[in-house]
């Protein structure tokens, strides 16, 4: 166990370095360079001069692997990860501010898909065939085929017109209002988890035909259990594999993938950071997120590993 | 780590036809679903034929003019005619969703049996790579591709394709590890069957259930995925008339003046995207009630 | 203007006409102060790109000039609203008589050398600031700081201020700017422009780049700033403004708070007017107005000609835009009038661009214009077609245009635009471009021969200097010509506001002529306010892209808003 844990770490290491390379190489090459772009902010003609003191300030007079290695060194000898180049604020204190924003809304997207995708597998695992698991299994492959930017669209538009009413789009962290907080983020997290909640849906719904069909649920059909007991004693306790393993397939899909609702229902999530980032061109922040969503997946997807074994005497870990 | 299915993965179906009956027998959702497939795929292939006007037919004097017998989708806010750009905009969807669907499949089929048959350093390195790969969300990855790239049907066609692919590629991987243990192919290495010969006539039949469940759930996130690109701004640029443009774009600005355009494109996609996964799931049902955890 | 940078506008007279008639009767109310005011401005999809006026980044002046003041600002009883002429709705320009001192108080030239003498305000207050400052007077050395420090800074542009040779602190309350030369913007680099901001020294020391220091003289405060959400600002209480509303001296500001919010997706900041909890969306596309008035029938609007200018570029370094013929000839083959009527539903005007409308005094309409000119406006397809056959291209040509993705109007125009183009043989070859890559293209000078684009006007003056004079970097179509910017450089000199507007009006006449761009139809953008915002008429900035002063003479009407639901 601690030898697999030491190997999976280790084996981190080249992969966020190959990872950083690229996304650091990538992002300079880029059409359309952060120099033309702040030149372009001005009515007032920039000559050559301006252009080269620019370049100067910013540190683009050096080679890229120079500026590789500054890059790195500083991440790893101070966990600095430069500043952003239009606003001069350590790539750190933005994604400090944004991380909590998405994790939160990622946690609830992953509650409310779990709590519409357990109940529909394992209800179509049961009734297999029947009307009922066609019902209700279209419905969540339903909130899988619709856009989830129109969904946020008609959530964000019908109400308005009908009852006058709009969702909270003014952002308020949770630690300073957690009801006025929860007001923005339910429905992005319903909309998020709702189309998620069609992965995990067929997830539960296999491992629950598969249990059903195990030995012990027919002996326990056979002593003449109820049909509750078995499903909720044998069967789901075993939807916890599946669960566990969402986690670990959606992360990379919570934790950066909600781009789309950010920008809706205007929450600023490291999504919306990295969109507006892109668009100009902010090197340092473009890095800095990719990096830090990386990493983040990476440990969630160690951690998910490690507690198959908690779950499931028997995973072993080679 | 491993949760490694233990029995074999598929169990062989013979005959074309009597699937099509067992599909229409055993899970009637299932058979509509391919049904609206093959009607999509259809309009897809003979857009040129069924559009009653050009894709790009542009008359203004006829701007956003509701359904009627001449534009059975109406017009939108350039006068084109939205049935026509539907259908083309399935032409589309079937080319982007099918190529990169395809090169998925076809990444996920390398990766994964490399990864799966040979096994050892080789299987351990690729998974490091196909972990680090999938620890970057796709939409960020796209974002940044296609900001390099610019934004065009063939790079998103490629970025989707390998992002879906290396993705894929586990499920496929799990497959031929457990078909690698099996006795005949023991028994085939045994008798010194050369290893494209083992590959060919053993594991890739075994391992050919998941490959088109796979194929086919793709087309569908493929579709998804453009449009999500094209409400941000990065998808294939106007006028190409996908149906992801159509409803972020003029669907979007217009849903009020005129609701048809939002309408007609919203439902191909959802509809396309739905019919195809219920199929897929009907699919996985029939083929391999053991896949689990594909996206 | 790309996205949405720089826009400004003019109201059409009915409009005016009518706003006029509804202040009238809001005349006589007082104003009662309290309430927060929820505004969604011109640029309500930008976050603040930097807090830092030493960035050099032209969107910090609208999110600072709520708390750092200048010295000038526009006189806003000089309204349309209020019976003046001017609409305030200009990106970057007040016009010379509707100018008032904010932190000057007065000010005189003096010749040999020639000097502008200002006298500050006196007992303008820094309130405190825990961790930055204590409570302050401004005195001039912080205007003099304020310009040395944005003349020092590394991404200055350079050339900005070299019409000075000194800026000093005479005394307390007197700072003394020395000019090598005159220059016609004067007031605008640092009187009222983008790079006008006075900072006390202390907000520099602790780091004028992080929101949470910074601190001035100005009606608000910024209380909390939640990048690509909203910027908060809470009243200065110590403000040394007063004015006078509904007949009534008040104190300013008059709201407690007022709150800008960032909100990227449009049907969301509709739906945010829609149901009150937006009190102002200064920026509303037409094709958006219909529904709005249908469902919220309460809302009050006005209307103002978009201040970016919409043209294709035509890159005249290249062939065969380097011949006049063919630049008239697309012009001549473009229908505007339809894309008027069809394209924007009549929400869009032809005018004489790179002029504006709004900048009275400067502006010539097409009508007094030569008939050449106006040909230029006119559709005539035959004319082209011979125009191209004497130019050598009878047949046509094709040529690559670019277009931002970012701009869904400009993707959808031109495929329009193609179509009439094909009539007399041309054909173009779409390039959609994302943001960056776009405006980059532009600034590096290697935008295809054809670039579609909006660029605002800014000024009078500046509108051909940026646009024409050669080495700009908002220059799409490489316009060169020695004489042109020589002319240019004169007007930059000319002390007399009357022989400028001659010699600009005479440049708007021959660069259109020469026609470097197919000049397109300008849309019109809306504002619309819920009728509790009081004392406000759709104004929209009161210096560059500065609209603090006037939301610091809004008042809620907090019973009205009750009453009315909200």
């Amino acid at each position: 166990m601690h030898a697999y844990l030491a190997r999976r770490v280790l084996a981190l290491i080249p992969t966020l370095f190959f990872a950083s390379v690229i996304v650091f190489v990538i992002v300079r090459l880029v059409p359309g360079n952060v120099i033309d772009m702040m030149l372009a902010q001005n009515d007032v003609g920039a000559d050559k001069l301006t252009r080269e003191k620019l370049i100067e300030t910013l540190g683009f007079d050096r080679p890229m692997w120079e500026q590789y290695f500054r890059w790195a060194g500083r991440i790893l000898m101070h966990g600095d990860l430069g500043n952003s180049l239009w606003q001069n604020t350590p790539v750190t204190e933005l994604l400090a501010a944004r991380m909590p924003v998405t994790f939160q809304l990622g946690f609830l997207a992953l509650v409310v898909a779990l709590l519409v995708a357990l109940p529909i597998g394992v209800y179509s695992a049961i009734r297999q065939d029947t009307a009922g698991d066609y019902i209700t299994r279209s419905f969540s492959l339903l909130m899988l085929s619709v856009p989830s930017f129109w969904m946020g669209t008609m959530v964000m538009v019908f109400p308005s017109i009908w009852w006058g009413w709009s969702p909270e789009v003014r952002f308020v962290a949770f630690r300073d209002n957690p009801i006025q907080n929860l007001k923005q983020m339910i429905l992005p997290a319903i909309i998020l988890g709702t189309a998620l909640s069609a992965i995990s849906m067929r997830m539960t719904r296999t491992m629950m035909l598969e249990v059903m069909r195990q030995d012990y649920i027919r002996t326990g059909w056979a002593k003449g259990l109820s049909e509750r007991i078995i499903v909720i004693r044998h069967a789901l306790r075993n939807a916890l594999i599946p669960v566990v393993t969402l986690i670990g397939l959606q992360a990379p899909i919570l934790i950066g993938g909600s781009v789309i609702v950010e920008q809706i229902f205007v929450i600023p999530g490291m999504g919306l950071l990295l969109l507006d980032a892109i668009n100009q061109r902010d090197y340092p922040v473009i890095t800095g997120v990719f990096l830090v969503v990386g990493v983040s997946v990476m440990v969630i997807n160690l951690l998910v590993d490690l507690s198959y074994g908690l779950l499931d005497p028997k995973v072993r870990y080679r | 780590m491993a949760i490694t299915a233990d029995v074999p993965a598929a169990r062989q179906s013979g005959g074309f036809l009597r699937f099509v009956v067992r599909l229409f027998r055993e899970k009637p959702l299932g058979a509509v679903g391919a049904v609206i497939f093959i009607l999509f795929l259809f309009c897809g292939l003979f857009a040129d034929v069924l559009a009653p006007y050009g894709l790009n037919q542009i008359n203004p004097r006829n701007r956003l003019k509701p359904p009627s017998w001449a534009f059975p989708f109406g017009t939108d806010n350039l006068g084109r005619d939205v049935l026509s750009r539907c259908l083309y905009g399935a032409q589309l969807s079937v080319i982007i969703g099918f190529t990169a669907a395809m090169l998925a499949t076809f990444v996920s089929v390398v990766i994964g049996i490399v990864s799966g048959y040979v096994g050892g350093k080789v299987d351990l390195i690729t998974q490091r790579f196909v972990d680090a790969w999938m620890s970057f969300p796709d939409l960020i990855v796209l974002l940044v591709v296609v900001s390099v790239v610019g934004a065009g049907m063939p790079q998103i066609i490629v970025t989707l394709g390998m992002l879906l692919g290396i993705a894929g590629s586990r499920i496929i991987r799990s497959a031929v590890v457990t078909t690698r243990e099996n006795m005949y192919v023991h028994a085939a290495q045994s008798i010194g069957a050369g290893t494209p010969r083992i590959l060919f006539r053993h594991i890739l039949p075994n391992v050919l259930p998941p490959i088109i469940v796979l194929f086919t759930t793709r087309v569908g996130s493929v579709i998804l995925a453009e449009s999500g690109l094209s409400f941000l701004g990065f998808g294939v640029p106007p006028p190409a008339p996908t149906w992801g443009a159509m409803l972020s774009g003029s669907g979007r600005t217009f849903m009020f003046q005129g609701p048809w355009l939002a309408l007609a494109p919203g439902l191909c996609l959802t509809v396309v995207v739905y019919a195809i996964n219920v199929f897929g799931d009907a699919l996985r049902d029939l083929l391999d009630p053991r896949m689990r955890g594909s996206r | 203007m790309l996205r949405s940078r720089k826009a400004s506008l003019f109201a059409s007279a009915g409009f005016a006409t009518a706003l006029l008639a509804g202040q009238a009767l809001a005349q006589g109310e007082a104003p009662r102060p309290g309430g927060t005011l929820e505004v969604g401005t011109v640029y309500v999809t930008l976050s603040a790109l930097s807090w830092d006026l030493a960035d050099w980044n032209w969107k910090q002046n609208h999110d600072t000039g709520q708390f750092y003041e200048q010295l000038f600002a526009a006189d806003l009883t000089k309204s349309k609203r209020l019976g003046g002429k001017h609409p305030f709705y200009a990106d970057a320009w007040l016009p010379s008589d509707a100018i008032r001192g904010e932190l000057a108080e007065s000010w005189q030239w003096m010749e040999n050398p020639l000097r502008l003498e200002v006298k500050l305000r006196k007992g303008v207050m820094f309130p405190e600031k825990p961790g930055v400052m204590a409570a302050r007077e401004l005195i001039a050395d912080d205007v003099v700081f304020s310009q040395s420090r944005l003349d020092k800074s590394p991404k200055r542009i350079a050339g900005y201020f070299d019409h000075l040779s000194k800026v000093e602190a005479i005394d307390k309350h007197t700072v003394l700017f020395t000019f090598k030369e005159f220059n016609a913007e004067w007031d605008y680099r640092f009187g009222w422009g983008y790079y006008s901001g006075v900072m006390p020294k202390e907000v520099a020391d602790v780091g004028a780049g992080n929101w949470k220091n910074l601190n001035g003289t100005g009606p608000f405060m910024l209380q909390d700033y939640v990048q690509g959400n909203s910027n908060t600002y809470a009243k200065n209480p110590g403000y040394w403004g007063r004015d006078t509303i509904g007949g009534q001296e008040v104190k300013l500001p008059l709201v407690d708070k007022v709150v800008f919010r960032t909100i990227k997706d449009e049907a969301t900041y509709l739906t945010q007017l829609r149901t009150g909890k937006l009190d102002i969306l200064e920026t509303i596309r037409w094709s958006a107005v219909e529904e709005l008035k249908r469902n919220a029938p309460d809302l009050k609007w006005s209307r103002w000609l978009s201040m970016s200018g919409q043209f294709i570029a035509l890159r005249v370094d290249t062939k065969p835009f380097d011949d006049i013929r063919v630049r008239r000839a697309l012009n001549y083959a473009v229908n505007k009038q339809e894309i008027v009527k069809d394209y924007y539903g009549g929400n869009a005007e032809l005018f004489a661009y790179p002029q504006h409308p709004d900048y009275l005094g400067y502006f010539e309409p097409l009508e007094s214009m030569p008939d050449s000119i106006k040909e230029l406006f006119t559709y005539n397809p035959e004319k082209a077609k011979k125009l191209l056959a004497e130019a050598g291209v009878p047949k046509g040509f094709t040529f690559k245009v670019q277009v931002c993705s970012c701009q869904p109007d400009h993707t959808d125009l031109l495929p329009l635009i193609a179509a009439y183009f094909e009539d007399v043989g041309v054909k173009i070859e779409i390039q959609p471009m994302e943001y960056g890559a776009f405006l980059s293209a532009m600034t590096s000078k290697t935008n295809a021969p054809g670039y579609l684009m909006n660029n605002g006007h800014t000024n009078p003056t500046t509108t051909i200097r940026k646009s024409f004079v050669k080495g700009q970097v908002w220059n799409p179509s490489q316009w060169s010509d020695p004489a042109y910017d020589n002319k240019m450089a004169a007007v930059y000199l000319e002390r007399d506001e009357g022989k400028r507007q001659a010699m600009l009006k005479e440049m708007t006449r021959e660069i259109l002529d020469k026609a470097p761009y197919v000049w397109l139809p300008t849309p019109y953008i809306f504002t619309a306010w819920w009728p509790w915002v009081k004392n406000y008429g759709g104004e929209l900035r009161a210096g560059a892209v500065r609209p603090g002063p006037i939301y610091a003479r809004i008042w809620i009407d907090q019973e009205l808003k009750k009453k009315m639901g909200h």
